[in-house]
């Protein structure tokens, strides 16, 4: 197992190297000259080139890629705004921030959204999905197969407007939706999550129902499944014991790339709602033309995904014996 | 404040956010009038009265704000972070309204009556808005006693020849840089050859160019007369810095303050609180009142959500407001309709910007004046009030001074748009025919917004009717005035947008039109370059009688808008603004361009 963890780990990072790569590479297709931001209105060919020499513009690209990948690694001392400590990306241009320090501040903000919706959009998602299945062919499945097609067909910048006007500026039964620190106060906290997770999740949650029903009817349908109840066990002990795990490989599977995709921003749903998350970040960062910041955030959602496909095939084993046994 | 080439992208991209619903204010028609009427008499108010203070003027407090009472937290709701707090790189209208609250200067502009709508320029740390015995090469300031920084170091001439000084160093390149320019008598950005360096490395300006002769006198010294320096030094970006607290870069993270209220924190992109200056002296400040105990920032709040949200005046949006977030263009029907309670909390008035559509004048076609004049008869206006939310967003424009701007003719329309803004698509064709260009191919370069997107295309099919082939190009928002800044770009006409520095038109006419400062990224989008026009502005920069140089600059802006036609004048910018229930001292300042935010309490 621990040989599996370090080829996968080892795996991600030549994946995160090249992906650093194009990433990069792309930035300088932009048509869009980076020191121009810095320039301020009184620029010309002199002071331009003054900056492209204080960003380090002036070097080739590898030359720049070399600073930028060795300033990941050990940090750097050579920046005017201050010190840059490992892993660094630099300062943004916008704003001057260091911008590791950056997705730090706003990291808590996507990790409160993400786990919150997850754990709502499983227990949900899953639990219809399970029902619908094991009421297959009835009214009940109809309804919630059906329900969750709908559902599924909603977008979050429809459903968040319209949560917001029917919850918020209408009923006032919530309070706006707000990020607040967990540690500082726990009731804000969790009151200015709500309606993000309620959205976030139904949109995820119907997926998941149909992901689930289907899954586990096809589990139903198997073999040993069959064998089971032939041998005499009870329906519920056969689909809890059996095809319930069986059928939760492929839901894992999409779940870390989901949950890999949320934690990197959940864009639209930062933005709907106006949290300072790193969705919001990455919209900010484009806004402003900001490289670093972009180049920042496209990196750390890129980990995100591969360390949850990492944990998602670690968990596979825990899932399935069949694996273990591989 | 202005907003040029990419600044200017960023005013309209405020501008445009939540402009995405048309708003005709059917319902309102009559109130939509009264508005207009209102806004353009406090504006031409405004622009008749500023008139430069002396020391009795200077001398604080500030008039009290009536029914004021002092106390509370004010929530405001702001769509974009701030990207500077260093006054030297403040020059955006998001920072300059904050910096109303936490920095001052030598001057500033102090409101003479309890509306907002009339202004001189004062003396704020300084005892008056300037002497000059020399029609404007000279000017002689000195500074009050009791003024502090916010950590009770007492501010000193010292600490001015710093702030001039490190305006020169490479770091400080957001900022206004007229004062720069004018010490060191050049155009560009050659004025940082005067000290590269800032005042970082042992060299400081020469006395011929800034004197400090003792701890409470500054003197400039230019080699031409700069009438217009109050109103320069009037600019956040030319606020003070503390000599013995720069930190260069880091500066613009966490600057000390000599407003009203402190910086007690600040999180990038999540929030902001200001507190109340404890070292702030009320009597020496004729400007700023402090009512508020506090105020709680917080960023990323949409147009729509900032209107929603204090539409709805519940809990904390009851004291809350935005100082910069316009109501979006599906509310201001709502907004300025008949409920009288939300009127009332509601304010309206014009933004220092003017938009117009630029003849690329390098293009051969182009030319021909009767081409552009046909160009000018067929431009629709209507299309692009509606892009931008309707009337209480946007108003027809005759000429490229702003209706804040001394300078100003409400009368002035050579091409009739403010009768028939739909463009006249008859007089357009003839006008073609007679130059025996119809057909004649124009690349009509737009900015791919929402906006843009929207009236572009009437703008196309109107010019079509009248005889041109027009070839729209999109161009990216985010590189729009980059493509458009180049002298060698490849469209024929461009929408483009300006706003003054200062309530003056030399502000907004050399920028834009004089021809010696055609260049890539420079603000003269037409490539303009009379030379009647750069003889006109350079005997108008000399004018000192502020009324005689406003009717200087009335008579440039008339010779460029009908005999020139470099461009056509298209928009008035506006907005309304909203604040909850429980906010007073409400008013909409003429000279910030929005609600200001020095006189606000909570009832």
């Amino acid at each position: 197992m621990l040989r599996f963890l370090v080829r996968r780990f080892l795996g991600a990072v030549v994946i995160l190297f090249l992906l650093s790569i194009v990433t990069f590479l792309l930035f300088f297709g932009m048509p869009r000259d980076p020191a121009l931001l810095m320039c301020g209105k009184t620029c010309n060919p002199q002071s331009l080139a003054n900056i492209h020499h204080v960003l380090g513009l002036d070097k080739s690209i590898p030359e720049q890629y070399g600073i930028f990948l060795h300033n990941l690694v050990f940090g750097s001392n050579q920046f005017a705004q201050g010190p840059c400590p490992a892993p660094c990306f630099g300062y943004s241009y916008h704003t001057n921030d260091q911008v590791w320090a950056t997705m730090m501040d706003r990291l808590p903000t996507t990790l409160s959204l993400t786990l919150g919706a997850a754990v709502v959009f499983l227990i949900v998602g899953l639990g219809t999905g399970m029902v619908a299945a094991w009421r297959r062919g009835t009214l009940l499945d109809k309804t919630v197969t059906a329900g969750s097609m709908v559902i599924s067909s909603l977008q979050i910048y429809f459903l968040g407007p319209l949560a917001l006007a029917a919850l918020v500026y209408q009923s006032h039964i919530f309070s706006k939706p707000a990020y607040n620190d967990f540690t500082a106060n726990p009731i804000t906290w969790f009151s200015g999550l709500i309606i993000p997770w309620v959205v976030l999740s139904t949109i995820f949650a119907s997926q998941y129902t149909r992901m689930a029903r289907s899954s586990m009817i096809e589990q139903l349908q198997e073999e040993h499944v069959r064998t089971a109840r032939a041998k005499g066990m009870s329906r519920k002990y056969v689909f809890f014991r059996y095809a319930w795990r069986g059928s939760l490989i492929p839901i894992v599977t999409i779940f870390g790339i989901d949950l890999g995709s949320l934690l990197g921003g959940a864009i639209i749903t930062e933005f709907t709602f106006g949290l300072p998350g790193l969705g919001m970040l990455a919209v900010q960062s484009v806004q402003f033309s900001d490289l670093p910041l972009l180049l920042g955030v496209m990196l750390f959602s890129a980990a995100m995904i591969l360390l949850c496909n990492i944990v998602v095939d670690a968990c596979y084993a825990f899932i399935d014996p069949r694996v273990r046994l591989s | 404040m202005s907003r040029g080439g990419r600044q200017t992208y960023a005013a309209l991209s405020v501008l445009a956010a939540g402009a995405l619903v048309l708003t005709g204010c059917s319902k309102g028609g009559s109130n939509a009038n009264d508005n207009e009427k209102k806004d353009q008499q406090n504006a031409k108010r405004q622009q008749s009265s500023i008139k430069f203070g002396n020391a009795a003027d200077s001398q604080g407090p500030a008039a009290a704000v009536p029914g004021a009472k002092a106390g509370g937290t004010l929530e405001v709701l702001q769509r974009d972070s701030y990207a500077h707090l260093d006054p030297g790189q403040i020059y955006v209208s998001d920072e300059g309204s904050l910096a109303t609250l936490i920095h001052r200067g030598l001057t500033g502009y102090k409101a003479t009556s309890s509306d907002g709508s009339k202004h001189e320029v004062v003396g704020d740390l300084a005892t008056d808005s300037g002497t000059t015995t020399d029609g404007g090469k000279t000017w002689k300031y000195t500074l009050k006693d009791g003024i502090k920084f916010s950590d009770g170091t007492p501010i000193t001439s010292a600490d001015f020849r710093q702030t001039f000084e490190r305006l020169f160093a490479s770091f400080i390149n957001q900022g206004p840089t007229y004062i720069q320019q004018w010490m060191a008598d050049t155009s560009g950005s050659d004025y940082r050859k005067l000290l590269p360096d800032g005042p970082y490395k042992g060299k400081h300006l020469p006395d011929s160019v800034l004197e400090t002769p003792d701890a409470k006198t500054i003197v400039f010294h230019f080699k031409t007369a700069h009438p217009d320096l109050p109103y320069a030094l009037a600019m956040a970006g030319y606020d003070v810095v503390s000599k013995k607290g720069d930190t260069k870069e880091k500066y613009d993270k966490a600057p000390l303050t000599t407003g009203p209220y402190k910086i007690q924190s600040f999180k990038s992109g999540k929030s902001m609180v200001l507190v109340k200056n404890p070292n702030w002296d009320p009597k020496t400040d004729p400007i700023r009142n402090q009512y508020v105990n506090q105020m709680n920032f917080t960023f990323n709040s949409q147009y729509e959500d900032s209107t929603k949200a204090l539409l709805a005046d519940t809990g904390a949006d009851q004291t809350g407001i935005s100082f910069n977030n316009s109501v979006d263009a599906g509310n201001i029907a709502k907004v300025l309709g008949g409920d009288a309670a939300i009127k009332a909390r509601t304010v309206a008035g014009y933004q220092p910007y003017v938009g117009q559509i630029n003849i690329n004048q390098s293009h051969a076609a182009l030319k021909d004046k009767t081409v552009r004049q046909a160009i000018a008869y067929a431009l629709p206006i209507t299309p692009i009030i509606r892009a931008f939310g309707g009337s209480a967003a946007a108003e027809v424009a005759g000429g490229f001074i702003s209706p804040t701007v001394s300078g100003y003719d409400a009368s002035f329309d050579p091409w009739g748009k403010k009768k028939n803004p739909g463009g006249d698509a008859a007089k357009a064709k003839a006008l073609l025919k007679k130059a025996g260009k119809l057909g004649l191919k124009l690349t009509y370069g737009y900015q791919n917004t929402p906006e843009g997107q929207q009236y572009s295309t009437a703008i196309a099919a109107a010019l079509t009717k009248a005889g041109f082939n027009v070839q729209r190009q999109d161009i990216p928002a985010e590189t729009y005035y980059d493509q458009i800044g180049k002298v060698n770009n490849n469209y024929d006409i461009y929408a483009s947008a300006w706003g003054a520095d200062w309530p003056s038109a030399s502000t907004v006419i050399p920028p834009l039109f004089d021809g010696r400062a055609v260049a890539d990224g420079s603000p003269n989008y037409s490539h303009v370059n009379d030379p009647k026009v750069n003889a006109d502005i350079d005997a108008a920069n000399k004018i000192a009688d502020p009324i005689k140089s406003a009717e200087a600059w009335e008579k440039i802006d008339e010779y460029l808008a009908k005999d020139v036609i470099n461009a056509v004048p298209t928009i008035y910018y506006k907005q309304v603004q909203i604040a909850g229930s429980k906010v007073g001292g409400l008013v909409y300042d003429d000279v910030i361009g929005g609600i200001d935010p020095r006189r606000l309490y909570i009832k």
